[in-house]
């Protein structure tokens, strides 16, 4: 046959164009989302009301398959090949096929697409995510499932059973929490105020309580040493890159005048008022102070145009005496002074606040509040499901998942779990492969579970973290320094014995996704962002004009009706969380 | 003197360019702990290849990359096939509706349907879970298309004027005529799409993340990345001070950017014969 130009052309153009509607997105066909929700058994109305009461002897083991997705990375995942998994596997019959997110995504485009698409995993950990699902009607109520067949859970959660439940109108449990431990305790105090232990052994360790005994043990030591391995001594740094100022500079201002850590906002603890902690009269004299720091030159005036990596490469060349901060934000570079062999060059931690009236209240628990995992209504067998959560949360379940397996990860020497020195090696100096071969700590956050420094009933912790271990890891220099200050951890210097907070961690609170939450939060994100710079560095006779000039900004962005927002939200919690009636 | 500063500038322009990648394999080669440190600039100061042990220990790097490359090369092909071919055939003057799929393809460079609407797509094409959805979905993309146009505009109408006299029929005067003449504009397009491919993970992590038998070797990589991001909140305070004992981002980082370059670095030469034009000066007689 021959080719001419008016039948071959339209059939060249169309092979373009038919390869084309591959990619052209706008085809319409937006609308599907609620078409193919899945067919699965509607709950777990189903028939066994006469449930196995001790689910560890009864359970259901013929093999069964879970998709699950996880919206934190866990790049050592190796689909259950690993030895803990193969022995959840036998115990249980159930096999996880996990997804997990990356690059920190949170999940937030892959949960919008499985809200919008209908095609859930059997099971997934939505973090701050899980408000979409629920909106979205894929998620089921845990309710009747934990009563009728997860008394282990039940054991964990006794005494928090309001906190699993959504919200005060929604009561309900769409997720038990797993990201974190029931009862886990504080071995040290990362955070607070940090001073190098060569100052507080040349000053010959001096209380230090105040933001003035901080001010002044600076001040001394960088007359007598105005340089450091013949370069400028910094008295103090602080970080002003992106994310990291709430680390190292507003954060600060409410935990040194005595309130705890919620976030952008206080939380009065009496009527439940929340605002912004920028509005308290208190933390204006903190950035009074600050700002007192740069204009008598001890605060480092690099700090808010240089990057990440500067600051931690001035702090690893050990010149920098003072931070206020936390350990993980430094950490980096605090390795490396470890292993230049400058331990004195390393710091100790302080509870500073602005006078003696105020508590330092860092430590102050949220209680058990924490994303978790939940069950969809994609999921084949949720019975299955949750028994098999159970059996993970069950005190044979937690020893696997934290210790490994009795004999090759650990032995029982005494009545106590060692781990021997040769896993603990491998452990520590090969963790990625350990972590690959062994599966410990990847199972972690699939069912509720004791934290750190919780004793199982053989007497042993559930985790393989305790205190002796943290004192252990001290330096010489840094020992030395607690023996001064009569302390065996930070910590100690740390008031104790504070109250939980009724509110829990208000980080998990759902907010506001639609409406004008979320533009007012942001526009008072970039004020902050714009004005902490400029008060900060500004002359000290125009500091009260721009502070006053800061707060009215916040106002006009529209604060005030967002703190509303906020304390009805905050109010239900605590309502939820404590049963009490509050106005 | 008009060599000196011709010297000069490409001196300039050279070091401009090549020292960022000498830095990243500095820092890539350095020991993670002192790289903190900061001040590597062309050499490492304290040598390792730790880095690269860290991310070949990664078993699945190995199908990463091969379904990479398999999608690098037939990605690459079939775009540079079907783009030709549409632009081959824009260009005819005699094609009538040459006018209305020009503006139809214009459009999708202005608009997309968004993230969701094309995940519902996919999934009603059955795509998702394939290999198939690495390639087919941008096998035309209409910036190639038009920039192949407008080379093939440039090129003398006589040429195909005088093959047809000969008694070529379309096909082969695209295949035989037209298509060894646009070799510099196609190896340029190749660039692109290889690189394009090579890059991408977004794709894989949107529909092909539970399929481990078709991950890409950068969606790995950055799970490898992930692994030394510190603040994830699946690790306590506890756990996360032991992390910190280990390698830090910076140097990993540095010695994946490597990692992904390399390949494109050895490919480039080859393309870049290719890269010149003034082949059809003197075909056609004035």
């Amino acid at each position: 046959m021959k080719w001419n130009s008016k039948k071959a052309l339209p059939l060249l153009t169309l092979t373009g164009v038919v390869l084309l509607a591959g990619c052209g997105g706008n085809n319409g066909n937006d609308n599907a989302a609620d078409s193919s929700s899945s067919p699965a058994s509607a709950g777990p109305t189903s028939s066994s009301a006469a449930a196995p009461s001790d689910s560890g002897t009864k359970m259901d083991t013929t093999p069964i398959t879970f998709t699950f997705f996880g919206a934190d990375a866990s790049p050592n995942w190796n689909n259950m090949q690993d030895e803990v998994g193969k022995v959840i596997t036998e115990k249980t019959g159930v096999t996880i096929n996990a997804e997990y997110d990356v690059a920190s995504g949170g999940g937030q485009s892959k949960i919008a697409l499985m809200a919008a698409s209908g095609q859930y995993p059997d099971l997934i950990f939505a973090k701050g995510e899980l408000g979409k699902l629920i909106d979205a009607g894929a998620i089921l109520d845990l309710t009747d499932l934990i009563d009728k067949y997860a008394p282990h859970i039940k054991a964990i959660m006794k005494g928090s059973e309001n906190r699993m439940k959504y919200s005060y109108d929604d009561q309900a449990i769409y997720s038990l929490p797993t990201n974190g431990g029931v009862g886990s305790q504080y071995f040290d105090a990362t955070g607070g105020f940090e001073v190098q232990l060569r100052v507080l052994k040349e000053l010959g360790y001096p209380q230090i309580k105040t933001v003035q005994d901080y001010e002044n043990v600076l001040s001394e030591y960088v007359k007598k040493h105005p340089t450091t391995d013949g370069q400028p001594t910094i008295p103090l740094l602080l970080n002003g890159d992106g994310w990291k100022r709430m680390i190292t500079i507003t954060n600060p201002a409410f935990l040194a005048t005595g309130a705890p850590d919620d976030g952008e906002y206080y939380v009065d603890p009496q009527t439940y008022q929340a605002e912004l902690h920028y509005k308290r009269p208190e933390e204006r004299d903190y950035f009074k102070w600050l700002n007192h720091m740069y204009n008598v030159g001890l605060l480092d005036k690099d700090t808010f145009v240089e990057k990440d990596d500067q600051y931690q490469a001035k702090i690893a060349s050990g010149r920098v005496l003072g931070l206020i901060s936390q350990e993980w934000e430094y950490g980096n570079a605090e390795n490396a002074l470890k292993s230049a062999g400058k331990d004195d060059r390393t710091y100790g931690h302080f509870p500073v606040t602005m006078s003696d009236q105020y508590q330092e209240k860092e430590l102050q628990s949220a209680g058990v509040d924490f994303w978790g995992i939940s069950i969809t209504k994609a999921c084949k067998d949720p019975v299955r499901a949750i028994q098999f959560l159970d059996w993970l949360a069950s005190d044979e379940g937690q020893v696997l998942i934290n210790w490994g397996i009795e004999g090759k990860h650990y032995n029982v020497v005494d009545g106590k779990r060692v781990i021997p020195e040769d896993v603990l090696n491998a452990k520590v100096n090969d963790n990625a492969n350990f972590t690959k071969t062994t599966g410990i700590g990847l199972y972690t956050a699939f069912a509720p579970h004791y934290g750190d420094g919780v004793k199982d009933p053989t007497g042993n912790y559930y985790t393989t973290n305790f205190p002796e271990q943290i004192q252990a890891s001290y330096s010489d220099a840094e020992k030395e320094a607690l023996k001064a200050y009569n302390a065996t951890t930070w910590k100690d210097l740390w008031p104790s014995d504070l109250p939980v907070k009724e509110w829990g961690a208000l980080y998990n609170m759902q907010v506001p996704t639609d409406g004008d939450y979320q533009v007012i939060y942001q526009k008072t994100q970039e004020i902050v962002d714009k004005s902490i710079p400029k008060i900060i560095l500004a002359k000290p006779e125009d500091f009260d004009k721009l502070y006053d000039q800061f707060l009215a900004d916040l106002n006009k962005a529209g604060a005030e009706k967002m703190e509303a927002t906020y304390t009805e939200l905050v109010k239900n919690r605590v309502k939820l969380f404590t049963g009490k009636d509050i106005q | 003197m008009f060599n000196f500063i011709n010297y000069f500038v490409l001196t300039v322009i050279v070091v401009a360019t090549v020292y960022p990648f000498l830095n990243v394999l500095a820092i890539s080669l350095n020991d993670s702990t002192d790289t903190v440190r900061g001040g590597i600039y062309l050499w490492p100061r304290q040598f390792t290849l730790k880095n690269y042990e860290t991310i070949f220990g990664y078993s699945t790097l190995i199908t990463g990359f091969k379904i990479s490359v398999l999608r690098t090369v037939i990605g690459t092909v079939l775009g540079l096939i079907s783009a030709s071919m549409l632009a081959y055939t824009l260009s005819r003057p005699d094609f009538r509706s040459r006018r209305f799929v020009s503006v139809f393809l214009a459009l999708t460079m202005y608009f997309s349907g968004g993230m969701v609407p094309v995940y519902i797509l996919m999934r009603d094409l059955h795509l998702i879970g394939t290999f198939a959805i690495y390639v087919l979905p941008g096998i035309v993309s209409a910036f190639n298309v038009f920039v192949i146009r407008s080379f093939i505009d440039g090129l003398p109408y006589a040429l195909q004027e005088s093959a047809k006299l000969d008694g070529a029929n379309d096909f082969q005067i695209y295949y035989k005529v037209v298509l060894p003449l646009c070799k510099p504009v196609l190896a340029t397009i190749a660039l692109f799409l290889a690189v394009g491919q090579w890059n991408s993970w977004f794709d894989t992590y949107l529909y092909n993340g539970n399929k481990p038998s078709l991950t890409t070797l950068q969606y790995e990589l950055m799970k490898i990345l992930d692994s030394t991001q510190q603040g994830s909140a699946m690790v306590n305070s506890n756990d996360l001070a032991k992390l910190m004992q280990q390698v830090s981002p910076e140097s990993i980082k540095m010695a994946i950017t490597i990692v992904v370059t390399v390949p494109i670095l050895v490919v480039y030469p080859f393309l870049q014969r290719f890269f010149v034009g003034g082949m059809t000066l003197g075909a056609v007689k004035a």
